[in-house]
């Protein structure tokens, strides 16, 4: 009861039903573009439905001296394929574009002469969405007039997956080990360039500067191939790729997050610096006990960026060779690719690395809105 | 002859000469249409024949996709393409009044790529597979291939055959090869480990580096890849009756007739012994591939 009363005044005045009908109506729309897909390829992936002939005659393979029999996962693919270009499509696709281009008009045309604020918030969603279905159906009857069958039995055929969970948990698992590591020995590499590459001396500077430079100005998988022949061949070290690898994803790293500890570093007003220095602090002491944890704080972000990246880079790994428990996400579904020649695979392989990044992006958003009201707490 | 009736000499040497222009045009020159008026009436005459009863993409053009990245079979020296499915290919594309137009493709997406039309022809050392027809036509076999066991005689001399090979050994193959797959069937179960390389070079590369202790690779070009490292050897031949041919679209039937019929020909006068021996001088020529 008493939360009621606490609620602010309404400002926004009442609704009128042309401006709900108007936001309905994008709602619908989009529906019917969006959903409808969805909807109709539930249907027929669901449904034991018939296969067209055209679709049948062109995924039928004949071998010779056999019977001629639709390629595996050939059902799959027409059903995708069919339902892609079923009148059912077609009527839904058609008729929420329609609704759209009259949410769009309404909306628009209404809402100036509206005289409510939440009839304009309406009128103006409703159009929008209705300008998100008629994009969307205008890009999808673009897609669909193409060869989709060539397509889709390349992209989506489903059935080339079969098996491959297992390969996929492993790489997941590998992904992380390499970026994990890397990571984490690439902050311990950069926050010491970083120092160095701040000191006031040039001789101490230029090292720091060239190896940044290097790592930073050269491609990564010319860096993993080069490091592994080096460390084998010239250092004699019996290293296998992976180990290589986590080399070099550290050194690589730590060129990138050098840049940005110096960048935090330097973000730090010089005043705190001076008030250490004035309290009788060394250099180093002002350094690790003022400056560094400060820096530490706004390069977070900065830095869960970089690893976000780095997931990502560390399919560059298939430059060298892997045994079958070494294997990544990336490079998995490449021999997964060569054995089935189908590229499918990708689609699965980009889901996986969705997976895997997602929450971690999530973290990174997280992390930041807790770091910037923290600033703010602080200011204010 | 042509002195005493000159008209009907005039005829024939238009004839003749008409026919060379033909065949000029169909060599690279972009308009053959500049003589239709001069090979009208010699073309309805006689040499209807002599009609390519296939198509190419590009007319007097055969497209040829291939990685270009395997020796001796196909590669990029000197910005020129050579090997001996190079030669082969080139040698069918002239018997068939066509220039060879090379497209450098992945070999991952290159028989969908064929299939699709993108080019005419792949020359790419592939195996004839089932799979593989099911979505290409494949030549006749052009080529016996066997699989090669290489390994590094400086790091492991003791090593001469692939029943040598002690558990946790590593091996390298490359991804999506016969090499691979004949390792994974053989040489897993018996706990040896199998290392797969993005390349073939690569794997090679590594078995210099000690990273492996042999290699499963196609012998042609593991003998092309072991000879210019030092220490490497190729010490077993391993037959897994595969057998190369050129892909084409399915859509193109009589291109792959065509193509027969030249690789037939090729065979039958000896000029495939020849390219043979030029890229394979330690490989003895196949009978099946013996001049007639």
């Amino acid at each position: 009861m008493s939360n009621e009363t606490i609620k602010p005044p309404d400002t926004r005045g009442p609704t009128g039903p042309i401006p709900v009908a108007t936001f309905a109506a994008g709602i619908i729309s989009l529906l019917l573009a969006v959903g409808g897909v969805f909807a109709v390829q539930y249907l027929y992936a669901a449904g034991n439905r018939a296969l067209s002939p055209d679709c049948r005659e062109r995924l039928t393979i004949q071998v010779p001296g056999e019977d001629p029999k639709l390629q595996e996962g050939g059902a799959g693919v027409c059903h995708i394929v069919d339902a892609m270009h079923s009148d059912l499509q077609t009527a839904l696709l058609w008729t929420g574009v329609g609704i759209g281009i009259a949410a769009a008009v309404t909306g628009f045309g209404m809402y100036k002469r509206l005289t409510t604020k939440r009839m304009r918030s309406h009128s103006i969603a409703g159009a929008v969405l209705g300008m998100q279905a008629v994009l969307f159906g205008a890009v999808f009857a673009w897609f669909r007039s193409g060869d989709t069958l060539i397509f889709a039995r390349n992209f989506l055929k489903f059935s080339v997956l079969e098996g491959s969970m297992d390969g996929f948990i492993r790489g997941a698992k590998n992904t992380l080990i390499l970026a994990f590591a890397g990571e984490i020995g690439g902050i311990i590499i950069g926050l010491l360039l970083a120092l160095l590459a701040l000191s006031a001396r040039r001789v101490v500077r230029a090292p720091a500067r060239g190896y940044v430079n290097f790592f930073r100005g050269t491609p990564l998988i010319w860096q993993l191939s080069f490091f592994y022949f080096m460390l084998r061949l010239g250092f004699g070290l019996d290293v296998s790729s992976f180990q290589a690898a986590i080399l070099v994803f550290c050194l690589n790293t730590g060129a990138y997050a050098a840049e940005v500890f110096r960048a935090g570093i330097q973000s730090v007003e010089r005043g705190q610096t001076e008030a250490a220095r004035s309290l009788g602090m060394s250099y180093l002491q002002s350094m690790g006990y003022v400056i560094v944890p400060q820096a530490v704080r706004r390069v977070i972000p900065p830095l869960m960026n970089e690893f976000v990246i780095l997931i990502k880079d560390t399919s560059l790994i298939v430059v060298l060779g892997l045994t079958a428990d070494e294997l990544d996400i990336f490079s998995f579904s490449r021999q997964w690719f060569s054995d089935s020649r189908n590229a499918t695979v990708f689609l699965a392989t980009a889901a996986a690395y969705l997976v895997v990044t997602l929450p971690l992006i999530r973290l990174v958003n997280y992390v930041e809105k807790r770091m910037r009201s923290g600033l703010v707490g602080v200011s204010g | 002859m042509s002195v005493t009736s000159g008209r009907k000499g005039a005829f024939r040497l238009l004839v003749l000469l008409s026919a060379l222009l033909l065949l000029v045009a169909a060599c690279g020159a972009e308009e053959p249409d500049d003589s239709a008026g001069g090979t009208g009436p010699a073309t309805a005459t006689e040499p209807a024949d002599e009609e390519p009863q296939f198509s190419t993409i590009e007319e007097g053009v055969l497209q040829v996709g291939s990685c270009l990245d395997y020796k001796p079979f196909e590669f990029v020296k000197n910005g020129e393409e050579m090997g001996f499915d190079v030669e082969l290919a080139e040698e069918i594309a002239t018997r068939l009044g066509l220039e060879v137009q090379w497209v450098t493709a992945n070999f991952d997406t290159i028989f969908t790529a064929v299939a699709a039309r993108e080019f005419d022809m792949v020359a790419a050392a592939s195996t004839i597979t089932e799979e593989r027809l099911a979505e290409v036509d494949f030549s006749e076999p052009y080529f016996n291939a066997r699989q090669g066991f290489s390994v590094n005689t400086n790091e492991t001399p003791d090593i001469t055959s692939v029943d040598d090979l002690q558990e946790g050994d590593v091996v390298g193959v490359q991804k999506g090869t016969t090499g691979k797959a004949w390792a994974e069937e053989n040489l897993a179960p018996k706990g040896i480990e199998i290392k797969t390389f993005d390349a073939a070079p690569d794997a090679f590369s590594d078995l210099e580096a000690g990273g492996v202790v042999g290699v499963v690779n196609d012998e042609g070009s593991s003998i092309a890849e072991v000879e210019t490292r030092s220490g490497l050897e190729v010490v077993e031949a391993i037959d897994t009756d595969e057998h190369y041919g050129f892909a084409f679209s399915k859509d193109n039937p009589e291109l792959t007739a065509a193509a027969n019929e030249a690789l037939a020909e090729i065979i039958a006068d000896g000029t495939y012994e020849q390219i043979f021996k030029k890229w394979f001088p330690d490989l003895p020529v196949p009978e099946e591939y013996a001049a007639s």
